[in-house]
């Protein structure tokens, strides 16, 4: 077994338990901004047709699963693979209580403002679902989709992820990784399908790990890791300053980005230099793009955490 | 007053600033859960001075409970961090009651909010917080918090149940340690 596909409902808190087996198992976490950047690595910048999207995606992640096992943590990653002894594809779900529960807490909405906005989410699943993976969205067709269906009304993320942690880990001594041969015949069928479209993967898309500048930061992803936030590493450049021409003279790339809580961090280091140039990037970053979310962490947090705990600096 | 031991920076607040601001956070959640069944849950082992000294001041009847999650770095943990996880569990379920979160600090909001997904997924019919001390300067994630007591600056703050390496826990006041003399 080489692919664990997990997705849920809107608010079901699948995110989290999707972090939590990738850090539990060693597992490469795929998110739907790392599968779009293997995507333009792979095909271009130009986006490619609605139909081709999924063979494409699949051509992509069955090579890189013949030598990283992959989470892939998509809404509807389980209509990406056909049944298979190296796929799991599993489900979280959750009441709709709870679901709510979770957007009073991380949007800071009233009970009725946050059930409404649980409709609203919902509505947009389907509508994305339809457009991506034609034909998917009735019931029984998503029943039929998962192997394994975990609700979370009670127990919490971290024992469903130790649940799915085991079962994948169990077909993953069954199995081993995807064969050669099997991830060869992925590829070819989803290679003719695209073919079909003119379009030819450039196999260019490589699994690489988040190297961080500084200590710091890589302690900032342990502590994100701990608490099971979904996290990538920067992620997205802001432009912030341009010539006459256009171009881009200044850029800001903060060092993460929280995808649950639609959140940039930035972390900052201790010397007073860069974090007077850091503040004055965050400040920028505002004002020009006054929609985005940036908290700054500063090195000074990681100082009481090292002298809370006793911790040492994990060197990168 | 509990003598300041050596690397005590400077006292940021008095027992008595502490006590008469505990009380006066206890008539507002009295106030506002006067006829209701209120639980106050406190997070092992922070909390549980603040839990014992807001209770008292409370005019109205309470239950209490206790919970302690795995700390960052804990030495449970290994050389990798692991996973954020209850130690201890509530002795009793929380099932439509109506339950305030009682914290010594809260700062990032990390630990906040895995507090409450967890007992928000457990079905009470309200879920608080309340807090002794907020450095909300170091938000990371935005948490709603009802009480507080103390808006604290960002320094490494001691007492009424905050610690350095378990220490100081048990000082009346809330006080900045210095790290170089610790």
């Amino acid at each position: 077994m080489a692919l664990l596909t997990i997705s849920g409902d809107p608010a079901s808190r699948w995110e989290e338990v999707a972090q939590a087996v990738a850090q539990l198992m060693h597992f490469e976490l795929v998110t739907e901004t790392r599968l779009a950047q293997w995507m333009i690595e792979e095909f271009g910048e130009t986006p490619l047709p609605a139909r081709a999207w999924a063979p494409a995606a699949v051509a992509v992640l069955a090579r890189l699963a013949r030598e990283h096992p992959l989470l892939i943590a998509l809404d509807g990653a389980e209509h990406l693979f056909r049944p298979a002894p190296w796929v799991l594809r599993t489900r979280i779900t959750t009441s709709d209580a709870h679901r709510a529960g979770k957007l009073m807490l991380d949007l800071r909405l009233e009970k009725s403002e946050a059930q409404s906005r649980l409709r609203e989410l919902d509505a947009e699943r389907k509508r994305f679902r339809k457009a991506r993976f034609k034909g998917a969205s009735s019931a029984s067709a998503e029943a039929a989709s998962f192997d394994l269906t975990l609700s979370l009304a009670h127990i919490d993320a971290a024992e469903a992820a130790e649940v799915l942690a085991a079962a994948a880990a169990r077909r993953l001594d069954q199995q081993g990784l995807l064969s050669p041969n099997a991830a060869d015949e992925i590829e070819f069928e989803m290679r003719l399908e695209l073919a079909k479209r003119g379009i030819v993967p450039a196999g260019r898309a490589r699994v690489t790990r988040a190297s961080f500048g500084h200590p710091s930061e890589e302690m900032f992803a342990n502590l994100l890791d701990f608490y099971r936030i979904q996290w990538e590493y920067e992620p997205r450049s802001f432009p912030l300053q341009w010539d006459k021409d256009g171009g881009v003279t200044e850029a800001f790339t903060p060092d993460f980005y929280l995808p649950e809580l639609d959140l940039y961090v930035e972390v900052t280091t201790m010397k007073q230099s860069l974090v007077t140039r850091k503040n004055r990037k965050v400040k920028m970053l505002r004002a020009i793009y006054p929609h985005i979310n940036i908290q700054v962490f500063y090195q000074k947090d990681f100082q009481d955490l090292v002298f809370k705990y006793g911790l040492k600096m994990v060197h990168s | 007053m509990t003598p300041a031991p050596d690397n005590i920076e400077r006292i940021l607040f008095t027992e008595e600033q502490v006590s008469a601001r505990i009380a006066e956070v206890a008539v507002e959640i009295s106030e506002k859960y006067r006829g209701r069944d209120l639980k106050l849950i406190a997070v092992l082992k922070g909390s549980v001075f603040f839990l014992t000294a807001l209770a008292r001041a409370l005019t109205i009847p309470v239950k209490i409970d206790f919970l302690a999650i795995s700390s960052f770095g804990g030495p449970s943990q290994g050389p990798t961090p692991g996973l954020v996880r209850i130690a201890k569990d509530l002795d009793e379920p929380i099932h439509d009651e109506d339950v305030l979160l009682v914290e010594d600090i809260v700062d990032t909001g990390f630990t906040t909010r895995y507090l409450l997904q967890t007992l928000a997924g457990r079905g009470p019919r309200s879920l608080g917080i309340c807090t002794l001390l907020d450095r909300s300067v170091r938000r990371i994630v935005q948490v709603p918090i009802d009480f507080r007591c103390f808006e604290i600056p960002d320094r490494f703050v001691v007492g009424c149940g905050l610690d350095h390496r378990q220490l100081y826990r048990n000082l009346g006041y809330i006080a900045v340690l210095d790290p170089e003399r610790g």
